[in-house]
């Protein structure tokens, strides 16, 4: 592991990430290219499903299909033909359709791309709604205690095509507001954008939010503050060096928006990448989704460059420097309200799965379909007239194991190849904007339809985030004066890592996990229909979401209970963290605090480990 | 600052790429087919195109339904062969028929005249993979003259007429057929509609096509409109930016304005496909234990909203002619009693598939595993993508399927349905199923050339099929369309092949 500073290996770095990168790109281009021949689905024949429904599959058809398609030649030729087209502008034609790939990927793309954008307008404003708070008062040094965080919870927690669902029929239909559906003019970009757009701005917010009260805790803003500065000015300059840290989850956040939408762009009827691809993979019709993922890899590297020269530019030359201290949160007090909201959730999940547990989940009763809540069925019944209460409870310790487990997996896998921070950059651009059914789709062409195919289709894209954001961290703490220091004073990489690095990443990287907790229990069940989970009728809350969602406007109660839920569980394991973290605060950050109180004191080193002192004083780019 | 000054020049470069992006993507999904001229009619459509309009995929269904295509003969309401461009046609021997032409012209212009009629339907022949509807026949079509087109088959086809129906050989002009055998429709139909413009999988507009034989269509042109989720298509029309809504889901149908609401019987039966040739239900008593097991009757006001009929056999109330020739299933086997049931399975388990593109299955296997576990069975379900699951469930890999299937192919003919899913040597044999009596019964009804009797032969098909328990009927479906209150003349077709025609128009 390297702990030297950026500056002093910038061309062997940028070898080793544009290595990664390639390495990476070709490694997916080749699974893609392989998938009809791994999955052991006669790609004749869902080429043909796909060209004519109703076509007997004669062994004289599929023969006419094969040889059409030369699929016997086998995947690699095909794959060095595609290749071959590309330099010349050429990226083959469609198996099922016949027509050249290019312009409907690009055309795809350019929906998708814009979509995103605005996406990303709504995201940056929830985000600045989310953490408005903090800024005010932080810049005005009245930050004395930290806000709640049950509203960035919440936000988070809202699935997307349950937004999109919602919007369509309120603002669409209902208010005639804005189009229902289609992709006519800037008037149908905004129902989309705003489903898209709010659960990434509570996570964005949400992170930005944790990160702030650190950068007006640093020494220069006291300073400032001191002699009087603005207080705007102190409230940029802590921006600046917040965002640097968040910016890189726009990368998995946002911008893997472009081909992960498929659920709202299938609800607004939007001609995006999501779709043309996902359509692909399922007629395995090779040409456009392999374009479709080339587009999404060189999408996700050249978003990854600009965020990092971003992230350069907000940090300027300090970061190159080894110039940095490293946000470490002071410990203010969440707030008994934080506390009592952990407390109320866990209690109200609690009597939700007790209760739950106690009734059948399974019991089908055709004469009571939907049925409002009432002291029979207290949250209602589903369109099987199966109790919604029974269900919620019987599926809570599989949805909250498996995305428990999913997650740490995730985490562990993020902070791993975060630390290989030169190829882990390369292959986290390159994934990050992959879509889970992708995955999936490669999932089920190796293990074959599976209860733990879900977990592990998502585990191998789940990662991303993860890893964009510890690599961002363990850049900053790479780059400040402490770890020099221990360096010099001769600690070895075992106590670095212990006593620097996992300190300044774990808690930042776990709180981004808990906020992409009900993401994940979703994204798991999205992946059903490729026969990856429990298979039905298992009680799961995702597939509780996703099997309700037809109903959502006549009977809205099927999807409130599973939505409900799934927001307690974001409150609890967000506001849980937190009022825990703030009863027992890490041992080290402890002893740091002190020490550092006393490197101040006594304005020098202490122990092997120096305090961020010397850059303490300097804003970032000051 | 420097960096603010850097993100300014950022910003800046983006903002053009940003406008690019957007005004691409309006071209792309086709703005400037919206508000065209009065009186046009705005359709939303499930299926897009899938091969560019091309008549030899599942695209033919999308032309006839628009009125874009015809073909020699059309289906009447009772699915008998009707003239169309063909203005009358006779059986001159068993295997050859004569044609005549009414005056007519493409949509490019050009006259449609039996050589044009021949080259169509010459191109149908030789495409690849060879159309559904002619993978049992070899036809040759000759031009007699002018306006007569004498087509001889193989070996006796009773069924030409309506085989000629159907939209896969409609006949296109001479430009249609491009050099490596492909066709498109765009532009050289004989329908009163013509397509002027498709833009990808989501729109396409077609203009009044004013030299159509059978006169002016009353609507000046249609603008269509994919959309491939049903609630996204119902939203459509409650929000009044489409005209006509089709395939409203039951779990939609009951928000839609009870006027703009209309329900046509389809042919489409779903029923529980039992995998006859290995697993559990390779015995007979353990399917007829299944059979007594399954109510679809729950099924109707339950799933399907109402908008189905409880099954009456494989052929349901669209196929008009078969309640009255119902023949009774009899020797069917004994159902083996809840307990038995448990001794024979032996705790093997009861493998139950279904797919999730059509929505009410996935439910329909839920409240069928619990009728099944009544009887004594233990059920797994395995819900996938259809074409996820399908190569599995043509070698048998599970114990039954909950299945949704059009009755009356292309073909307008019952018979190809029995014989590709329940002879021996059917290549969708689901069920897997051999049975010499079966087999008989359904060549005999592929062999009669008269109506009736065939319509009976088929018939008793049913019975024989039905007696082996290889397959549990459980309802037929109704199809809901959104039809908007102002539109007249709406076809309600329970075989979904017209939609629009001359006569649609609004108010």
């Amino acid at each position: 592991m390297s702990v030297m500073s950026a500056g002093t290996e910038v061309r062997p770095s940028r070898w080793r990430a544009s290595l990664g990168r390639l390495a990476a790109g070709t490694a997916l281009l080749t699974a893609v290219a392989m998938l009809p021949w791994l999955s052991g689905n006669d790609p004749a024949l869902t080429v043909l499903r796909a060209r004519s429904a109703d076509q007997n599959p004669t062994p004289e058809q599929l023969a006419a299909v094969r040889e059409q398609l030369g699929l016997d030649e086998g995947p690699f030729a095909h794959l060095a033909h595609w290749l071959g087209g590309l330099p010349r502008g050429e990226a083959g034609t469609s198996w099922v359709s016949g027509e050249a790939v290019l312009p409907q990927v690009t055309g795809a793309f350019a929906v998708s791309f814009t979509l995103m954008l605005g996406a990303l307008v709504v995201t940056i404003a929830v985000a600045a709604l989310v953490s408005a708070r903090t800024v005010y008062l932080g810049s005005r040094r009245r930050l004395h205690r930290g806000r709640g965080v049950i509203g960035v919870a919440v936000l988070a927690a809202l699935p997307k095509f349950l937004l999109a669902s919602l919007l369509a029929t309120v603002c669409g239909v209902w208010l005639g507001w804005f189009p229902s559906s289609g992709w006519a003019g800037p008037a149908s970009m905004v129902l989309p954008a705003l489903a898209l757009g709010v659960p990434s701005g509570a996570m964005i917010g949400g992170l930005l939010d944790q990160s702030l009260p650190a950068a007006f805790n640093e020494p220069w803003a006291r300073t400032w503050h001191a002699y009087g500065y603005a207080p705007g000015r102190v409230a940029r300059h802590a921006l600046r060096r917040a965002l640097a840290g968040v910016l890189p989850q726009l990368l998995p956040t946002v911008v893997a928006l472009v081909g992960g939408a498929v659920a709202v762009e299938k609800i607004f009827n939007i001609p995006g990448l999501g779709r043309l691809a996902l359509d692909a993979a399922i007629a395995q019709d090779l040409p456009p989704l392999q374009t479709a993922t080339l587009a999404l890899i060189l999408l996700g590297v050249v978003a990854g460059l600009l965020i990092q020269a971003l992230r350069r530019a907000l940090l300027g030359p300090a970061l190159r420097d080894g110039a940095l201290p490293a946000l470490h949160a002071p410990a203010a007090s969440r707030g008994r309200f934080t506390r009592w909201a952990a407390v109320a959730c866990a209690l109200a999940l609690l009597a939700l799965v007790t209760t739950g547990l106690l009734r059948d989940p399974l019991h089908v009763d055709t004469a009571a379909r939907l049925l409002p809540p009432s002291a029979a069925h207290p949250l209602g019944t589903d369109a099987l007239g199966r109790d919604l209460l029974a269900r919620l409870g019987h599926g809570a310790l599989r949805t909250v194991g498996v995305a428990l487990v999913v997650t740490a997996v995730c985490v562990l896998a993020g902070l791993l190849l975060g630390m290989a921070a030169q190829v882990g950059a390369g292959l986290t651009e390159v994934v990050s904007t992959m879509p889970a059914v992708l995955a999936g789709l490669l999932t089920t062409a190796v293990t074959g339809p599976s209860a733990w195919g879900a977990a592990l289709a998502v585990c191998l894209v789940g990662w991303t985030p993860y890893a964009a954001q510890a690599a961002a961290l363990l850049e900053q703490e790479r780059a400040s004066g402490h770890m020099l220091a221990s360096l010099s004073f001769g600690a070895g990489p075992g106590y670095l890592l212990r006593y620097h690095l996992l300190p300044a990443v774990l808690p930042p990287v776990l709180r981004n996990a808990l906020l992409r907790l009900p993401t994940t229990v979703l994204v798991l069940a999205s992946l059903g229909f490729l026969g990856l989970g429990e298979q039905p009728p298992t009680a799961e809350w995702g597939r509780l979401l996703s099997e309700n969602q037809p109903y959502v406007e006549l009977a809205p109660w099927t999807v409130l209970g599973p939505a409900c839920a799934l927001v307690l569980l974001s409150v609890l394991a967000v506001s849980g963290t937190d009022a825990a973290a703030v009863r027992s605060p890490a041992s080290v950050r402890k002893s740091r605090r002190s020490s550092g109180r006393g490197a101040q004191a006594q304005g020098g080193v202490s122990a092997g480990r120096t305090e961020r002192r010397s850059a303490a004083r300097r804003s970032p780019a000051a | 600052m420097r960096t603010t000054s850097r993100g300014l020049i950022l910003t800046l470069a983006l903002t053009p790429l940003l406008a690019g992006c957007f005004v691409s993507g309006a071209e792309g999904s086709g703005s400037d087919t919206q508000g065209g001229s009065a009186g046009r009619l705005r359709v939303a459509l499930a299926r897009p195109p899938v091969q560019a309009l091309s008549p030899y995929s599942d695209d033919a269904t999308l032309l006839g339904k628009l009125s874009v295509v015809e073909g020699l003969t059309a289906l009447d309401k009772n699915g008998a062969a009707a003239p169309a461009l063909a203005k009358s046609w006779k059986q001159v021997n068993p295997t050859t028929w004569t044609f005549e032409l009414r005056k007519a012209s493409f949509q490019d212009g050009t006259p449609v005249t039996a050589d044009a009629v021949v080259n169509a339907l010459d191109h149908a022949d030789a495409a690849t993979p060879k159309p559904r509807v002619l993978s049992d026949v070899t036809l040759t079509a000759k031009a007699q003259d002018a306006d007569t087109v004498t087509i001889s088959t193989k070996a006796a086809d009773p069924v030409l007429p309506l085989r000629l129906a159907s939209p896969v050989l409609a006949i296109l002009s001479a430009k249609a057929y491009a050099k490596d055998g492909t066709a498109s429709a765009i532009g050289t139909g004989t329908g009163p509609f013509k397509v002027t413009k498709l833009i990808g999988k989501s729109k396409a507009s077609l203009d009044r096509y004013d030299g159509y034989w059978g006169g002016k269509a009353k609507a000046p042109g249609i603008d269509v409109t994919w959309i491939a989720d049903g609630t996204a298509r119902a939203n459509a029309l409650r929000g009044g930016d489409v005209d006509i809504a089709e395939w409203i889901p039951t779990a939609q149908a009951k928000l839609l304005d009870a006027k703009t609401r209309h329900e046509v019987p389809s042919v489409r039966t779903d029923s529980l496909i039992l995998n006859t040739g290995n697993g559990i239900f390779t015995d007979p008593t353990l399917r007829a234990a299944a059979r007594e097991a399954v109510d679809g009757s729950a099924l109707v006001d339950s799933i399907f909203g109402g908008y189905a009929d409880p099954a009456q056999g494989l052929f349901g109330p669209a196929v008009s002619w078969a309640a009255d020739k119902r023949v009774d299933a009899t020797g069917r086997a004994k159902a083996a009693t809840p307990a038995q049931v448990r001794s024979k399975t032996k705790g093997k388990v009861l493998r139950l598939a279904a797919y999730t593109n059509r929505a009410e299955l996935p439910e329909t296997a839920t409240v069928l595993q619990q009728q099944l576990e009544k009887a004594g069975f233990t059920v797994k379900q395995d819900v996938r993508e259809y074409t996820q699951m399908e190569a599995d469930l043509l070698a048998g890999k599970y114990d039954a399927l909950v299945m949704s299937r059009v009755v009356l192919l292309d073909t307008g003919d019952a018979v190809a349905y029995l014989a590709s899913d329940y002879t021996s040597n059917g290549v969708y044999n689901i069920a897997r199923l051999k049975d010499a009596k079966v087999d008989q019964a359904v060549k005999a009804a592929a062999e009669e050339g008269d109506v009736t009797k065939r319509q009976q032969k088929i018939m008793a098909a049913e019975a024989e099929i039905l007696r082996t328990d290889a397959v549990v009927p459980l309802v037929h479906e109704k199809v809901v369309q959104g039809i908007a209150t102002d539109v007249e003349g709406v076809l309600l077709d329970p075989r979904e092949r017209s939609l629009i025609d001359v006569d649609t128009h609004l108010k």
